[in-house]
C-alpha cells in the first residue's frame, strides 16, 4: 500500500503550525500499513496531481493566499481531475476560499478561484480570532480547534459543520461551516486541525483506503496522548462555551 | 477649557489611583472623555520618540531611556507598558502644565502595534522605531503582515523611521517615505550568521513585496537577516548604525566599526535591542562616550529570568511568552548552550493570563528539536495541555525515553525535590510561573 501526499505550498502557506496536518496523518497512515511519500510543490511548480492520493494546502496570509490563488489557477484542470478520480482533499483555514469562485479582498478587489463550488469570499478588514467547537454528521464526536480569519464566507451549499457551539461559521456566530463533497474537505480552522481531532483523521483514512480499494483494518491505530489532548481542549472548550 | 479640565481631571484620578495602587489607563479614559481631542491640544517636547514590534519593546524603551536621562535630557516614558491610548494620555498630562504644556525634554513611548494608528491620530512621533515583526499572539494579532498593515497609518510623513534593515517585512515601511527620512539598523554578517535557515518555520520565504522566493546571503536568526528579492529587487539597505563584529560567547559586540560593547545578556535579541537604542539615541543627539557607557554598566532588569533551589537542584526558570514561538526558540537555544548535565521542565496550564482560549498550535511553531542536545537528560512537559505538548515531542528529535508527562505541577515539583541534583531549568509563561514557583526557595 503506497499514498502519496501533495503538500501546496508548505513553504508560505502553513501560518498556524499547519504543516503538522501532514506529519500526523503521514504517521498514522504508516501506522495503520502504508507507505507514505510526500511531494510539496512551490508557486513556481507544476503540482503533480496525478499521483496525489491526498491533497493539501494550510492557510496564508491575505497577499500570500491571493499569490496561491494565481499559482494554482493554470492547474485548475489538474486538480478538478485528481478529484474526480476521488483523491482525498484538505484545505483549512483561508485555503479554503480557493475552492470557491472568488474571494473578493478588502479594497473590493475580486480574485477568481478554482471554482469546484459556487460559494464566494469577502475579506473585511477585521479579524475573527476564536475558539471553535463544532458538529458534523460525518463523525460521532464535536470537532475542537481556532479560526482566525477576515472573511466570510456565502452560498456553501454542503458545510462540512451543521452547526457551531462555539466560534464562527462562514457567515455568522455559531452558523454552519466549511464545505465537504464527496471526497473534499475544507474548514477555516486553522492550525493542524488533524493533531487535535484524531476522529477527523480517521475519516480521511477511510476515505483513503475506499479511494483506493484498499481493506480498512479493523481498528485504527490510536497514537498516544492525542485523545487525551483532545478531551482537554473539548472539556475546557465547553466550559467555556456553557458558561 | 476643556484641556485645562481633562489636564486636573487626570491628575486627580492619578494621585487617586496612585493612593489605591490601581492601573494607570483610567485616568486617560476620563480625561478623553472630557476632552477628546486633548493629545491634539498638548504641547509636548521637541523629541517624540515611539517603539513598536513584536518582541523587545519594553527592553529596547528602557535602555533608550537610560542613555537620554544619562545624557542630560529629561526622559517621559511609559514605564508600566500602559501602551495603548487611555494609558499614553495619563502619562502625557499627569506631565502636564495647566497650560497643556508636557514637562520633559523626550516623550518616549512603548506602543502597542495594533493601537499605535490611534494614539498618533493626535501627534505625530519625531522618530518612530520599528524593531522586528514576527509571529506573537496570533491569537489577537492575526499574522505579521496583518500587524504590519495595523502600523502603516500610524506612520507619517515628518516623522523619521528607524528601521531594522535584516527584516524583510519592516523594511516595507521604508517604501513609500521620504529616504532621507529613514534611518536603518542591522547586523553586518558575523559569527551568529548561517547560511541556512534555522527554525521550524520561515516567514522570509517569500517577498513581502511580490510573494516571488526570497533569497538570502545570510540569517542572523529566524527572518532576520541580509536578503534580495530576485523578482521585484526588495532588498536589504545599508545601514546607517552597524553591528560590525560580534561574540556572542564573549559578550562583545562592536558598533560601526568603532565603539566596542559588552553585553549584559548574550543574546542575539539583546543586541539588536542595543542598537535599536543606540540607533535613535544617536539621532537624539546622545554622544558615543556616554551611549557606550550607559551600555556597558547597564543591569539588564531581566524579570524574565528567575533563579532558585528546588530540593538539590540549582534551578533557572526562564519566561517565555506563550503564543510566541521566537521567544521559547531564545530560551531553548540558550539552554542548548549551556553544557552541564540538566532536566527541562516545560509548563502549559492556561494559555494567557489576560483572554481565555484553548489555542496550541503555536507549540508546532516552536523549535523543540532544540532539546535533543545529549546533556539535556530529561524533559518533563507538565500543566493542563502537557497531552498536547507531548503530541508535540512525538514529532520533534528528543528522544521518546528523555520524556515524562504529567498534569500536576505540584508532583513535578515534589519529585524533582526529592529526586537529582542536576541544573534545572523552567520553561513557561507569565501566566504559568507563579505555579512553580510556590514550591522553590528563590534566590536572591
Amino acid at each position: 500500500m503506497e499514498l502519496t501526499i501533495l503538500h501546496l505550498y508548505p513553504d508560505c502557506m502553513s501560518l498556524y503550525g499547519e504543516y503538522a496536518n501532514v506529519m500526523v496523518l503521514r504517521r498514522h497512515l504508516e501506522a495503520t500499513g502504508v507507505s507514505v511519500t510526500v511531494e510539496t510543490a512551490l508557486f513556481e511548480d507544476t503540482p503533480d496531481f496525478e499521483r496525489a492520493g491526498f491533497i493539501y494546502m494550510g492557510a496564508g496570509a491575505e497577499r500570500t493566499q491571493k499569490a496561491a490563488l494565481a499559482a494554482l489557477l493554470p492547474h485548475k484542470e489538474a486538480f478538478q481531475a485528481a478529484v474526480d478520480r476521488g483523491a482525498v482533499v484538505l484545505f483549512t483555514g483561508n485555503a479554503m476560499e480557493a475552492l470557491g469562485a472568488s474571494v473578493t479582498d478588502a479594497a473590493g478587489k475580486v480574485w477568481p478561484a478554482l471554482g469546484l463550488a459556487d460559494f464566494t469570499t469577502v475579506e473585511t478588514d477585521k479579524r475573527t480570532p476564536e475558539d471553535v467547537v463544532a458538529h458534523t454528521a460525518l463523525w460521532e464526536s464535536a470537532a475542537v480547534g481556532f479560526m482566525n480569519k477576515c472573511s466570510t464566507t456565502k452560498g456553501v451549499n454542503a458545510p462540512l459543520f451543521d452547526r457551531l457551539s462555539l466560534g464562527f461559521g462562514n457567515e455568522d456566530e455559531k452558523g454552519p461551516e466549511g464545505y465537504v463533497s464527496g471526497n473534499v474537505f475544507a474548514t477555516h480552522l486553522t492550525g493542524p486541525i488533524l493533531v487535535k481531532n484524531p476522529d477527523f483523521t480517521d475519516l480521511l483514512i477511510r476515505r483513503l483506503f475506499a479511494a483506493k480499494g484498499w481493506e480498512l483494518p479493523e481498528k485504527l491505530p490510536v497514537l498516544p496522548y492525542e485523545r487525551e489532548a483532545y478531551e482537554v481542549t473539548l472539556k475546557e472548550l465547553t466550559g467555556r462555551a456553557g458558561g | 477649557m476643556r484641556l485645562v479640565l481633562a489636564v486636573i481631571v487626570c491628575k486627580i484620578l492619578r494621585f487617586i489611583g496612585g493612593l489605591l495602587g490601581r492601573g494607570s489607563s483610567l485616568p486617560g479614559q476620563f480625561a478623553l472623555k472630557v476632552c477628546p481631542d486633548v493629545l491634539g491640544r498638548v504641547k509636548l517636547p521637541e523629541n517624540v520618540i515611539a517603539v513598536t514590534g513584536s518582541n523587545g519593546k519594553t527592553s529596547t524603551v528602557e535602555m533608550i531611556a537610560a542613555i537620554l536621562n544619562a545624557s542630560g535630557k529629561k526622559v517621559v516614558y511609559n514605564k508600566e507598558g500602559s501602551n495603548q491610548i487611555e494609558g499614553v494620555t495619563t502619562l502625557i498630562l499627569s506631565n502636564c502644565s495647566l497650560g497643556g504644556r508636557m514637562r520633559g525634554d523626550v516623550l518616549l513611548l512603548e506602543s502597542d502595534e495594533r493601537y499605535a494608528r490611534h494614539t498618533f491620530r493626535w501627534f505625530h512621533p519625531t522618530h518612530f522605531v520599528i524593531t522586528n515583526l514576527y509571529r506573537d499572539q496570533l491569537t489577537r494579532n492575526g499574522h505579521p503582515e496583518w500587524v504590519y498593515d495595523a502600523i502603516k497609518p500610524a506612520v507619517f510623513p515628518e516623522t523619521t523611521l528607524v528601521l531594522n534593515a535584516d527584516d524583510p517585512l519592516v523594511s516595507c515601511f521604508a517604501r513609500d517615505h521620504d529616504p532621507a527620512k529613514v534611518k536603518w539598523f542591522g547586523l553586518d554578517e558575523c559569527s551568529v550568521s548561517t547560511k541556512e535557515h534555522h527554525g521550524v518555520y520561515h516567514d522570509g520565504a517569500r517577498c513581502p513585496v511580490c510573494k516571488a522566493r526570497m533569497e538570502y546571503s545570510c540569517y542572523h536568526y529566524a527572518h532576520i537577516g541580509h536578503y534580495a528579492c530576485p523578482s521585484c529587487g526588495h532588498r536589504r539597505h545599508g545601514t546607517d548604525f552597524t553591528v560590525t563584529a560580534l561574540d556572542l560567547k564573549e559578550g562583545t559586540l562592536t558598533i560601526n566599526g568603532e565603539t566596542g560593547l559588552s553585553l549584559a545578556f548574550k543574546s542575539i535579541y539583546n543586541v539588536y535591542n542595543i542598537l535599536a537604542a543606540w540607533s535613535v539615541c544617536a539621532l537624539a543627539g546622545a554622544d558615543r562616550e556616554t551611549m557606550a557607557g550607559v551600555i556597558n554598566n547597564y543591569m539588564l532588569k531581566n524579570g524574565r529570568m528567575v533563579t532558585f533551589t528546588l530540593g538539590k537542584h540549582r534551578g533557572t526558570l526562564l519566561t517565555s511568552k506563550h503564543e510566541n514561538s521566537v521567544a521559547y526558540d531564545t530560551n531553548l537555544a540558550y539552554i542548548a548552550a549551556t553544557d552541564r548535565p540538566c532536566t527541562v521542565l516545560v509548563i502549559v496550564d492556561a494559555i494567557s493570563r489576560k483572554y481565555f482560549t484553548g489555542e496550541t498550535s503555536w507549540l508546532w511553531d516552536i523549535d523543540f528539536d532544540r532539546l535533543s542536545a545529549p546533556h539535556i537528560q530529561k524533559v518533563m512537559l507538565y500543566g493542563r495541555y502537557c497531552n498536547d505538548l507531548a503530541v508535540r515531542f512525538k514529532y520533534s528529535h528528543v528522544p521518546a525515553d528523555k520524556i515524562e508527562v504529567g498534569e500536576s505541577i505540584a508532583t513535578a515539583a515534589e519529585y524533582l525535590k526529592d529526586n537529582g541534583d542536576e541544573d534545572l531549568f523552567v520553561i513557561t509563561c507569565f501566566s504559568d510561573r507563579d505555579k512553580l514557583l510556590a514550591h522553590v526557595e528563590r534566590n536572591g
